[in-house]
């Protein structure tokens, strides 16, 4: 299975929401790839905490693979070069988490016949070796959107099944332009279709997850006052109106990720430890990031009986 | 005839073969196999069927010029073609092995291609070559530019997995292997000896073999292919039982999972045990590829015997393959005897 990580605005924690999402199924058992195609900016070595990367990808990530400089991407296996003193011990029964990195001084580039071959290749080699691949996406429409939209619709990728997740923060900005990102004129759908997607299924491939979600009931906000709250109320069922009339209403929602400071400052995984022993995470942020993870699998959460 | 008058002895031969799974829902029959593996128009596919399934592609030659790796950081400059061919064992197990030969000595410049051409797998050094050095620089992988076999292995790799026969949907998640070697000439009158098998990184294996003068380099490739097709059944079946848990949930003794979720929810009920389906495609896929030796020339076969004894791979395999019927045989009985005895 591979899924594919996009948000229309930066600042909407993709990359620290998918990356939670790749250690949660690594936990379970799977074995989990983790692609950083996010060109512009690749962050996800930092939220790994494998700060040893950064050199090593400054000749053989993702771009230099793309472009036919080196036969293969480097692959960093998580548990063992990690600094994160907790992940550093790999879990009894943990599945293999590999993050393949993007290089240092990436940026967008242009597309062609051999790159998106190579990407195909690419995707078919690691759909062959690990149960599931998130593909961390730039945000936007870009490039990287592009490409993977194209391998995706290539023949020899037609029995391989793909999931879209779009990431956005529960404002009115962002819900607008997640939905502009998927069904607008310039859209994924749209974008899609022009490569030979049906458009359905395409469709109904893709689901939003609402990140930075405050929740009115969480002890968070218990203190506020009874005006403060009741606009809190008044406010999120606003947002759930103005989500559904831009047809990314709950039935479309794989969940919501809460408000978490951990996750805004930090970028990091969140981990058991911190939440049990630590506690400076909130254990309804784990556990909301445990449900998403599950549900990337559950195809009734995808429309399908 | 022979194009040399008074060929230099080879001194030096090197490879690397990629194993992997053949990225198909079914295995390929012997036609298939000579579609997927006729490279050249001009030469036939080798088929073969006993003692199993077997394709061969001809020899693709990929021409050089560049400096071999070392390990003491002497520039050897050779010049010459890489041999590299693939080959499909059962219709499962696809391998895209390169390989090279390289004599003591060389001519000091180059020569006409055409001098090059009638050596095929052949690469001559300008100069004399210090064989020992490049035998560790090749093993430990070369720099930047260096002659990398493996890079030629690689190419024909993907080159046969962007084939349209294939449709990319394996039985079972596995990872590719490499397996890079080297043989060094033996002592005078002694035989053909493995002087190391190492377990380098996750999937690279290297080889270091002491052969008498004259082995042929193909028959080189052929040994090293046949431990690398072996090598990757035992590693892929380990971590195919490695991935099961057994009595998931059932909170058996010991360290506890990472996680206590299951894996799956249980679904529409028809579905089968998570164990009965892990282990199923091994069964399917797998467990009749193991023939070692069915391939290797006689002279090269005693090898083997070598690794039968330490550290004994067919006595590991039919462990593993004792695990799996186990196994299924347990999970043949109905659950709720299968569980009671669980606790600790």
């Amino acid at each position: 299975m591979l899924v594919f990580a996009a948000s229309d605005k930066g600042g909407t924690g993709r990359s620290v929401t998918s990356a939670n999402l790749a250690y949660q199924r690594a936990l379970t058992g799977d074995h989990v790839a983790y692609v950083d195609f996010d060109f512009g900016s690749p962050t996800a070595a930092a939220v790994f905490d494998v700060p040893g990367a950064m050199r090593g990808i400054a000749e053989r990530g993702l771009h230099s693979y793309l472009e036919g400089e080196v036969p293969e991407p480097a692959r960093i296996d998580i548990w063992r070069q990690t600094e994160h003193p907790l992940l550093h011990a790999r879990p009894n029964q943990s599945g293999r988490l590999a993050l393949l990195p993007g290089d240092a001084g990436g940026g967008e580039f242009v597309t062609g016949e051999e790159t998106l071959d190579r990407c195909v290749d690419l995707l078919l080699r690691l759909n062959g070796e690990f149960d599931l691949t998130i593909v961390d996406l730039s945000a936007g429409r870009s490039y990287a959107v592009d490409m993977v939209l194209a391998a995706t619709a290539h023949p020899r990728m037609r029995y391989v099944p793909f999931r879209w997740l779009v990431f956005h923060r529960w404002t009115r900005q962002h819900v607008i332009a997640a939905a502009g990102l998927v069904h607008k004129e310039h859209g994924i759908i749209r974008g899609g279709v022009d490569r030979g997607h049906d458009e359905e299924a395409l469709r109904g491939a893709i689901r939003f997850v609402r990140a930075a979600v405050p929740d009115p009931d969480s002890p968070l906000w218990a203190q506020g006052s009874p005006a403060q709250a009741a606009w809190m109320q008044a406010c999120d069922d606003a947002l759930r109106r103005l989500a559904a009339e831009h047809r990314i209403g709950d039935s479309v929602v794989l969940g919501a990720v809460p408000l978490e400071p951990v996750l805004q400052w930090r970028e990091q995984l969140i981990t058991e430890e911190d939440v049990l022993s630590t506690q400076i995470a909130n254990k309804e942020t784990l556990e909301a990031l445990e449900e998403i993870a599950r549900r990337l699998t559950d195809d009734s959460c995808w429309g399908r009986p | 005839m022979g194009p040399a008058k008074t060929a230099p002895r080879v001194v030096l031969a090197c490879g690397e073969v990629r194993t992997s799974l053949l990225p198909a829902l079914q295995a390929l029959d012997s036609r298939a196999a000579a579609q997927l593996l006729g490279l050249r128009a001009d030469e036939r596919v080798l088929l073969s069927e006993r003692p199993n399934l077997y394709g061969r592609s001809p020899d693709t030659l990929t021409g050089v010029d560049c400096p071999l790796p070392s390990a003491n950081g002497a520039r050897v400059r050779v010049v010459g073609t890489v041999a590299a061919r693939a080959a499909l064992t059962e219709g499962r197990l696809l391998q895209a092995s390169a390989y090279f030969m390289v004599p003591a000595t060389g001519p000091d410049h180059r020569r006409p291609w055409g001098h090059y051409l009638v050596r095929p797998g052949v690469v001559e050094p300008l100069g004399k070559l210090p064989h020992e050095a490049v035998a560790e620089g090749v093993l430990n992988g070369g720099r930047h530019g260096d002659l990398d076999v493996g890079l030629i292995a690689d190419g024909l790799h993907t080159r046969l997995l962007r084939h349209p026969l294939l449709d990319h949907r394996p039985p079972l998640r596995s990872r590719p292997t490499r397996l890079r070697w080297v043989a060094l000439p033996a002592e005078p009158g002694a035989g053909p000896s493995i002087e190391r098998f190492t377990l380098a990184e996750d999937e690279l294996r290297t080889v270091r073999l002491r052969v008498p003068e004259g082995t042929p380099g193909e028959g080189l490739a052929g040994l090293c292919d046949d431990l690398a097709l072996h090598d990757w059944l035992l590693t892929t079946v380990v971590r195919i039982l490695d991935g099961i848990r057994l009595g998931a949930g059932a909170g058996a003794a010991g360290a506890p999972p990472a996680r206590q979720r299951p894996r799956q929810r249980p679904g529409a009920g028809e579905e089968l045990p998570a164990v009965v389906r892990a282990l199923r495609p091994a069964v399917d896929h797998l467990l009749h590829l193991w023939m070692p030796r069915a391939r290797v020339t006689q002279e090269l076969a005693p090898l083997w015997d070598a690794l039968e004894e330490r550290p004994g791979f067919t006595r590991q395999w039919q462990t593993l393959v004792q695990r799996i019927r186990d196994q299924l045989t347990l999970h043949a009985i109905p659950s709720p005897h299968r569980e009671t005895d669980m606790g600790p």
